[in-house]
Order: structure tokens, then C-alpha cells, then sequence
């Protein structure tokens, strides 16, 4: 049955866009709490602990973001559980954010000039504390412009959730073709989507950008 | 746990996969040498241009950006038909994949350009060189140089993504994937074992890049 | 006409204004000291003269050309008059030779054999001819001053103007950049000097300039110049550089 494009698909359209976002906040929480300790590791003094940040970011950024959410579609059910792609892809996109995530904390971390943690450390503080109230709030000022620009990456990343059945923007388009099949217009109202909530926080990382660089 | 891993299964369909790598590796060679040469020239547009010609290419850079690579896949495959343009799967691959990588490219590279020092360019001016002489001879090689690991990453990441194709049944390594899954009904193990594929690719493909480099801009 | 001539000229960035109501004249062979505290406009003054630097207000007439037209195709110009800088701005992914025939290949159009053969007299006036296949990071600071200023001798000048040629240098490397000036002076050509070295300027150069709060405060020979200083500012300013 084909029928034409209406206004009520572009509600459906803007419903999908919720989950969207939704996966995307998912991707952050669970991206967010593995990309501590993957800053955490990859800065720290001890070289086993950085090898294993290493070789886990390594790992993570040399494979698809495809291909990580098939492995978890498909391993879950292994494991018994049949859970929905909801479930499948925010373990998926946890894991590839808390690398990229990582990646981008550590580098904060690791621009902190020495200095700062031996003024730490002669006052007392341990390799948390020092972490906690001397190290962290500068590298949170240093982090967060490519922070934002990598939220950016994850709301387009957030599209491929398509594919594992997830319906979110991307899905609901390819439905809404299906019944409309109006390809163009659908896909360029999704492209229009996107593009509104992308954009403005691409402009949002710029600004941030060059606030940091007048401080540094 | 009462499953059995078959990797078995999955190894015996060497052929496909083989195919399957081929096609990436092609894809990705393609779309990195186009998508490199257009990205120059688009950064050049953004440095160089005039007025009308910066807001096209800012305007092409900002829409490839903030939109999902799939969708841009989808618009050109499923939706150009709507208005006439009907492209073969492959086709249509190589052009979403080269005007994505473009715009990327596009932003690494005008970085680089901006930051040559305007010392030099002063110097080439000095000298009586025209902007297109002070580009090629003074500015080109020193920015390319600055921005390497930053451009020889995306094209690592280009690679990776071409893994998108397969949602249009492109024959590239993960669309090998659901061939094999449908044959052997391993889904886990076979998407494990293409995924591994992919990181030895990106690991052949890195120390490609450094190896480049070496030759490229090291002092003989 | 004299080769350099401005004529009230004024330079502004934004709401500062750098230079005002600048004169100077200069002949063919003369060689000029301009000296004077940071800010002052000596450098601007020097970087208005080749075009690096559009002027707000007068005239800058450099060989008959008319400098301050925006319209002006300052090109043909440039090839003749040489600048070295500061902080050299050699081309770092350049070899020496590379650097110096880039002008004279590319500009001026010389095939490769006879840029080669300027490069290597240009880089045997400044005494480096065994570097010619060298890199500016391998060089030290005076070695790489001595290469830019043979990039810019490679392009048959008829006027050289120095910025500040030997302040961003260590100071036992500066004697070996003075000597090749001095090799040039007596060769006739004609030099405008930015410079903090008052010893060099007063055995140099024939004429001296004082800027002082973007002005041509005092000008004089040379000699009389640092002998008997006629305005307060520049009194004062001798004093605390010569000691």
C-alpha cells in the first residue's frame, strides 16, 4: 500500500528522533563510565595499565562500528539473552565511545604539566586525590571542546543502530520509504534532522574550541 | 552455556572472504585518492576563494559533516532514482563514500594551510611570488606535513566505514558477512572473525601511512 | 625623484596609529640606520616601504613605483628589492639551494643551470657555499641569516632592507652577518637598516634615522649623529643604549 507523504510522517519521523537522542545519552553514560577508566589507565604511571588502555582503544578504533554491534547483537543471544537491539547497540556504542572518549580524556590528562601533580603530591595527596581536586578540573576545561565535537560523532553513529533493527531516526526513515516510497524526500528530512541537532553543537565545540585556546 | 563456538565453519569460506577484502581495499583506495584530491581542493576554496565560492564550500563541508555517512548512502542510492539518477550499487558507494571523505579531508587540510606561519608567506611575497606560486612551493608541503597523522587517521577511519556499502548489498568485507552467516548460520562467529580482519587491515594500513611518511617527507 | 620617498605617511592598526606624517628621502647607494625604542614604527616603517604593509595616508615612492596604490602590481617590484627578516623565514622543507633559486627560477623565470650558478656565487658572498645541501635545522641561527640574506642577493636587488636582522641571534653569531653587510655597503648597495647595533650604524652607515612615537624625530650623518644628538628624546635614548 502506497501512500503519500504527509505531515504524520514527519511526526514519526520526529518520535524516531527522540531515540536518537535517547541512544545517544545512553552512549554517553555507559561510553562516558568506560572512557574514566580508560583515561585513568592510559595516564597513569604504571605501563601495564597503559599497555592495557592501549591495546583496548587500539582494538576498538581498528574495527567498524558495525562490526561491534553485530558481535553484541549476535553474542548476546549466544548468551541466552534476547534482548532488543536497544540493549545490543548501548553495550555496542559503549564500548566504542568509552575508547574514543578515552582517548580524548587522556589526552587532557596527559597535557597537565607535571608540575601540577608535585604540587599535589607535596601537600600530601595520593594519586586519587590528586586526580580528584587538582588534575581533573583542569583537564575538564581542556577536554571539553572535543568532548562536544565527539558527541557530534555519536549522534551520526547512532544511525547505524538501523541496522540491528533499533528503530531510531535512520530506521524510521527506511519504514517510512517503505510505505511511501518517496526515497528522496524521506532520506532528505532525515538528512535535515540530523542536521539540526549536529549542527548547532558543532558550532557550540568551535566556540569552545577557541575559549580554550585563549586560555592555553 | 551450552553453545559451541564453530570457527571452522566460518574459515572454510576463505574465498568469499577473500573477495570480500578485495573489494574493501579497492573501495577504500579509490575513495581515499579522490576524496584526498578533492579535499585539497575544497580547503583551497575555504583559504583562497572568493566569497560566493567560501560559502559553497563551507556549505558543502558543514552539510557532509553534520550528517550520518549512511544516510548520505541512502539519499544517493535509494533516493536519485526518485529524480531520475539511478546508479549501480558500486557507483553509488564510490560517490557517497569519495563526497564524504572530501569534506573531511577538506577541514584537516585548511587547517593545515592556516597553520603555516604567515612569516613564511611573507617571504614568499618578498620575493615577488604570486599566491598560486606561494601556495605550491611554500605553503603545500609544510601543511600536509603538519596535518599527516591527523589525515592519515581519517583515511583509517574512511576504511572502517566503508563497511557501510553492505547495507546496500555492496560486495565488500562485512557484506561478505551475511553471505557466509547465510550459509553457515555462525552469525557470532563470523561478524568476530571479519571484525578481526578489519583491525589487521587498520593495523597494515597504519604502519602503511608511517612508512609513507618516511618516504615522503624525511630528509634522504 | 629620489629612489625612496615618503611623504607623509601614515600607518594605523585598527585605532593605533603607528606611523604619522612620515618623511623620508633616500638615494641610490645610501645607506640608512633607522633606530629607536620597540614601538616606535621602525619596523613598520621598513615593511610599508616593500608593500608588506598598506599605508592609511601619504605616498611611498620606491624607484618610481607608487607603493601606497592598492592598485598597484607590487610583483615586478618585489623581485628588485630585498628583505630579510627577523626570524629568517627560511623554507624549512626546502634545501639552501632550493631556497635560493626558488626566486629567480620561479619569479624571474631562470632555468635551473643558471639559478644553480647564482645560488651558489650568492651563497660564496655570504661565505656558505658547503652548505648548499643543507637544511635550515641543521644550520645555526647566523648561518640561517647569512642563507636568507643570499635568497634575497640571488634576485639581483637594487635595495636590501633588514629588519632587525641580528636581534633574534646569539650574540657570538652576529659578527659574521655584520661582516657580510659590511662586505655589501662597500659594494654600493644601497641599504636600509632596522638595527639595535650602534657600533655597526655609526661605522656604516651614512646616514642615521631616530623614530620616535611613529615620527621622523632626528636624522644626521652618521657620525655627527651619535656625537651630538640635538633633541631631548634621542639624547635620552642614546644613553640608555649606549653604556
Amino acid at each position: 500500500m502506497i501512500r503519500e507523504l504527509a505531515l504524520v510522517d514527519v511526526y514519526f519521523l520526529l518520535l524516531a528522533l527522540r531515540w536518537t537522542i535517547g541512544l545517544t545519552l545512553l552512549a554517553l553514560l555507559g561510553g562516558g563510565a568506560v572512557g574514566l577508566f580508560v583515561a585513568a589507565f592510559g595516564a597513569a604511571r604504571n605501563p601495564v595499565l597503559r599497555g592495557v588502555a592501549m591495546v583496548y582503544v587500539g582494538t576498538v578504533q581498528g574495527i567498524p562500528l558495525l562490526g561491534w554491534l553485530f558481535i553484541f547483537y549476535f553474542g548476546l543471544s549466544i548468551i541466552g539473552y534476547n534482548l532488543p537491539p536497544l540493549v545490543a547497540a548501548t553495550v555496542g556504542f559503549s564500548i566504542y565511545a568509552g575508547a574514543f572518549l578515552g582517548e580524548i580524556w587522556r589526552g587532557a590528562l596527559v597535557a597537565i604539566p607535571k608540575t601540577q601533580w608535585e604540587a599535589g603530591l607535596s601537600i600530601g595527596l595520593n594519586y586519587i586525590e590528586q586526580l580528584r581536586h587538582v588534575i581533573i578540573p583542569q583537564a575538564v576545561r581542556m577536554a571539553i571542546a572535543p568532548t562536544v565535537g565527539f558527541v557530534v560523532q555519536l549522534i551520526k553513529n547512532t544511525s547505524l543502530a538501523a541496522v540491528i533493527g533499533f528503530v531510531e531516526l535512520t530506521r524510521e526513515g527506511q519504514l517510512t520509504t517503505a510505505s511511501t516510497f518517496q526515497p528522496f524526500s524521506v532520506y532528505l528530512l532525515v538528512a535535515l534532522m540530523y542536521f539540526s541537532l549536529c549542527y548547532p553543537l558543532t558550532q557550540y565545540s568551535r566556540v569552545l574550541e577557541r575559549k580554550r585556546r585563549v586560555l592555553h | 552455556m551450552s553453545y559451541r563456538f564453530q570457527f571452522r565453519d566460518v574459515f572454510a569460506q576463505k574465498e568469499a572472504i577473500a573477495d570480500g577484502v578485495l573489494v574493501t581495499l579497492q573501495l577504500s583506495a579509490v575513495t581515499i585518492g579522490l576524496g584526498f584530491l578533492i579535499g585539497i581542493l575544497v580547503a583551497v576554496s575555504l583559504v583562497y576563494g572568493e566569497r560566493w565560492l567560501r560559502s559553497l564550500a563551507r556549505v558543502y563541508v558543514e552539510v557532509i559533516r553534520n550528517t550520518p555517512l549512511i544516510v548520505q548512502l541512502f539519499l544517493i542510492f535509494f533516493g536519485l532514482p526518485g529524480i531520475g539518477i539511478r546508479l549501480d550499487v558500486m557507483t553509488a558507494s564510490l560517490l557517497a563514500l569519495t563526497i564524504n571523505l572530501g569534506a573531511y579531508t577538506a577541514e584537516i587540510v585548511r587547517a593545515g594551510i592556516e597553520s603555516v606561519p604567515k612569516s613564511q608567506i611573507e617571504a614568499g611575497v618578498s620575493l615577488g611570488m604570486t599566491q598560486p606560486q606561494i601556495f605550491r612551493h611554500v605553503v603545500l608541503i609544510p601543511a600536509l606535513k603538519n596535518v599527516y597523522p591527523a589525515l592519515s587517521s581519517q583515511f583509517v577511519l574512511l576504511m572502517l566505514a566503508t563497511s557501510v556499502v553492505s547495507q546496500i548489498s555492496a560486495a565488500d568485507l562485512f557484506h561478505a558477512g551475511s553471505i557466509i552467516q547465510s550459509r553457515t548460520f555462525r552469525d557470532f562467529e563470523v561478524y568476530t572473525v571479519i571484525s578481526v580482519l578489519y583491525l589487521c587491515l587498520t593495523l597494515l594500513m597504519r604502519g602503511g601511512f608511517g612508512l609513507l611518511y618516511h618516504l615522503v617527507f624525511r630528509r634522504k | 625623484m629620489s629612489f625612496i620617498e615618503l611623504k607623509s605617511v601614515v600607518k594605523r592598526y585598527g585605532s593605533n596609529t603607528v606611523l604619522q606624517d612620515v618623511d623620508l628621502n633616500v638615494e641610490k647607494g645610501e645607506i640608512i640606520a633607522i633606530i629607536g625604542r620597540s614601538g616606535s614604527g621602525k619596523s613598520t616603517l621598513l615593511r610599508c616601504i616593500n608593500g608588506l604593509e598598506p599605508v592609511q595616508g601619504g605616498e611611498v615612492w620606491v624607484d618610481g613605483v607608487a607603493v601606497h596604490d592598492p592598485s598597484a602590481n607590487l610583483r615586478e617590484l618585489r623581485a628588485r628589492v630585498g628583505i630579510v627578516f627577523q626570524s629568517f623565514n627560511l623554507f624549512p622543507h626546502l634545501t639552501v639551494q632550493r631556497n635560493i633559486t626558488l626566486g629567480p627560477m620561479i619569479v624571474k623565470g631562470l632555468p635551473a643551470a643558471e639559478a644553480a650558478t647564482l645560488a651558489l656565487a650568492a651563497l660564496r658572498k655570504v661565505g656558505l657555499e658547503e652548505k648548499i645541501g643543507a637544511y635550515a635545522d641543521e644550520l645555526s641561527g647566523g648561518q640561517q641569516q647569512r642563507v636568507a640574506i643570499a635568497r634575497s642577493l640571488a634576485m639581483s636587488p637594487s635595495l636590501m632592507l633588514f629588519d632587525e636582522i641580528t636581534s633574534a641571534l646569539d650574540p657570538e653569531l652576529v659578527g659574521e652577518v655584520l661582516l657580510v653587510l659590511e662586505e655589501m655597503a662597500r659594494e654600493g648597495m644601497t641599504m636600509l637598516l632596522v638595527t639595535h647595533e650602534m657600533s655597526f650604524a655609526r661605522r656604516v652607515a651614512h646616514r642615521v634615522v631616530f623614530m620616535h612615537q611613529g615620527k621622523v624625530w632626528e636624522q644626521a650623518p652618521a657620525k655627527e649623529f651619535f656625537a651630538e644628538p640635538k633633541t631631548v628624546e634621542l639624547k635620552s635614548f642614546l644613553s640608555s643604549v649606549i653604556h
